[in-house]
């Protein structure tokens, strides 16, 4: 009996590091600061690090915050205008909590909510061991809107921590994707004579999307592997 | 050497290389405002501004009933008439699955699902996932969430009889102001009725406590209210005789009296009954006088009548 508990808390503990390490890494694709080594935590490292005595594993200590880096931020600031000539840069610190509940309903939203207000923090990311409640993901979606219009600005985005266990962009099917700036977008369309809107599309919702945290109106560069060209890019606006 | 375009150049191309290259790569020029497609635009954005709306305007609910009733020793059976009040007021735009949601979110804040009861949710006998439930139809078995919803049935049947009364249409599509009263199961009628502003005296009067009384009431309502709007309807003024009434419909009716005895209708005398105005057809003659050959019915049946 006690072996099938210490095997099943191990377990976890192996799922939870994998779920770090994508977590880490997710940001720093996004173009977040994170240093290389918390990427590759070994194992035996992490479990130091959040386990107990007991072997169970302390989710709260591995909540986190990151700054995005120059790049990052350069590529979020919007271009200068004659009215805007100091744009503020459409990015800011990320708060990242795991969250042991298993059932997350408006309760845990709104306190998520408020340590994001607190910290000042410009989005929130959460990772969840089961889905919301129906009422919370609508909550969500409203973010910004919520508590009189002073919630996060970036929003919140809401991870199971299943989807986290392997990072999909790793897979070999997963082209790369290149989140491209504002200027680099407008290049584009004016190179091919285009509208965005005669761009091919990709969801928000699609998990790529997801793992690089798209927005709305966004235009991410696509470079496939071709057997007759060698590569491929192609361009796709986030819908 | 730079490389060479192949884009078509127009001939201004030639002359001022680095404006023709904007002009040649520039987007279509965009084309004049068509004022009937902007209209039409501007009105799908209103319609998903009302919708955004009123989508907010749930969540906003469902994040203050979550925290209802406002004192932690209140009654679900007497609630207050400030808390009743407002629970009736923001429940409105709620569809049933939005009241659903609801009932989930304070059961997760551990708290019985109506919104009026402070108590916590109730405890199943065990941590099991399903539980056998005896019931008037026999054993069911039910979900452990849903024994955990209320604190007890009287709650549970105060809550639905709100949820009964939801309106199934979303908020955003809603028109006019049909069914924004929602009635709450309560025992304290009198208090919540002086509470509310714009309630008409006549609603306020305590219910009948015999079903059968309850039912005739309401069909005399309903009798009443059908009414009035037809009498809108015709553009008379309620509560007054029409003189359009007098012209279409007198009340004068005539009985008729039989003044002698019926008397069953009878041919003439020598008058075939296959006569068409007065003429025999000739096969109709040849029928007749083989009737005639076989049996005398007609004559007899002419003597046997009186007159």
């Amino acid at each position: 009996m006690a072996d099938s508990g210490d095997h099943k808390a191990r377990q976890e503990m192996l799922d939870l590091w994998r779920v770090y390490r994508t977590t880490k890494e997710m940001c720093r694709d996004r173009g977040y600061n994170v240093l290389p080594e918390e990427c590759n935590i070994s194992f035996d490292d992490f479990a130091r690090k959040f386990g107990t005595e007991s072997g169970q594993i302390a989710r709260g200590q591995m909540n986190f915050s990151t700054i995005p880096s120059e790049d990052m931020v350069r590529k979020y600031t919007p271009p200068a205008t004659p009215k805007v000539p100091h744009p503020e840069p459409a990015i800011g610190t990320l708060w990242v909590e795991f969250n042991a509940d298993e059932n997350i309903g408006m309760k845990n939203l709104r306190e998520f909510i408020t340590h994001l207000q607190n910290g000042s923090y410009y989005s929130g990311i959460m990772i969840v061991v089961k889905p919301l409640s129906g009422m919370a993901m609508r909550g969500i979606r409203g973010a910004q809107q919520l508590s009189g219009g002073s919630g996060p600005k970036g929003g919140i985005e809401v991870f199971l921590e299943q989807d986290l266990k392997i990072n999909i962009t790793k897979h070999e099917l997963v082209p790369t994707h290149l989140l491209l700036s504002t200027e680099e977008k407008a290049q584009l369309l004016k190179r091919y004579r285009l509208k965005e809107t005669q761009l091919p599309r990709i969801q928000v919702t699609d998990p790529v999307a997801k793992y690089y945290g798209l927005r709305r109106g966004q235009v991410v560069k696509i470079i496939r592997k071709s057997e007759t060209a060698g590569r491929y890019a192609s361009y796709r606006w986030a819908i | 050497m730079p490389p060479k375009s192949i884009l078509k150049k127009t001939p201004a191309a030639t002359s001022t290389q680095g404006q023709a290259a904007v002009a040649a790569n520039a987007p279509p020029p965009a084309r004049a405002v068509n004022q009937r497609h902007l209209s039409t635009a501007v009105h799908h954005a209103r319609i998903y501004e009302q919708r955004k709306q009123a989508e907010t305007a749930i969540l906003d609910a469902v994040f203050e009933l979550m925290d209802f009733p406002t004192s932690p020793d209140a009654d679900p059976t007497r609630p207050s008439p400030s808390d009743a009040h407002r629970f009736r007021q923001a429940i409105v735009p709620f569809q049933p699955s939005d009241y659903d949601g609801l009932i989930e979110e304070r059961n997760i804040a551990d708290k019985c699902g109506y919104t009026l009861c402070p108590r916590p949710k109730g405890k199943a006998p065990s941590a099991a996932k399903k539980h056998f439930v005896e019931t008037s139809k026999g054993v069911q078995i039910v979900d452990r969430k849903k024994l955990e919803m209320w604190c007890s049935d009287d709650c549970a049947r105060r809550a639905l009889f709100v949820k009964v009364q939801l309106n199934e249409e979303p908020a955003w599509l809603r028109q006019g102001d049909f069914g924004t009263e929602i009635e709450l199961m309560v025992d304290n009628t009198e208090d919540h009725h002086k509470a509310l502003p714009l309630r008409l005296k006549k609603a306020a009067a305590p219910a009948p406590k015999d079903t059968e009384e309850e039912d005739a009431a309401a069909a005399w309502a309903a009798r009443d209210d059908a009414l009035a709007d037809l009498a809108i309807e015709r553009g008379e003024t309620p509560g007054r005789l029409s003189k359009v009434n007098k012209d279409l419909i007198t009340d004068k009716i005539k009985e008729r009296v039989a003044r002698f005895q019926p008397t069953p209708p009878s041919l003439p005398p020598g008058q075939s009954h296959m006569a068409i105005e007065g003429h025999v057809p000739k096969s109709a003659r040849e029928a007749e006088r083989k009737d005639s050959d076989d049996e005398d019915d007609e004559q007899d049946w002419d003597k046997a009548l009186p007159g």
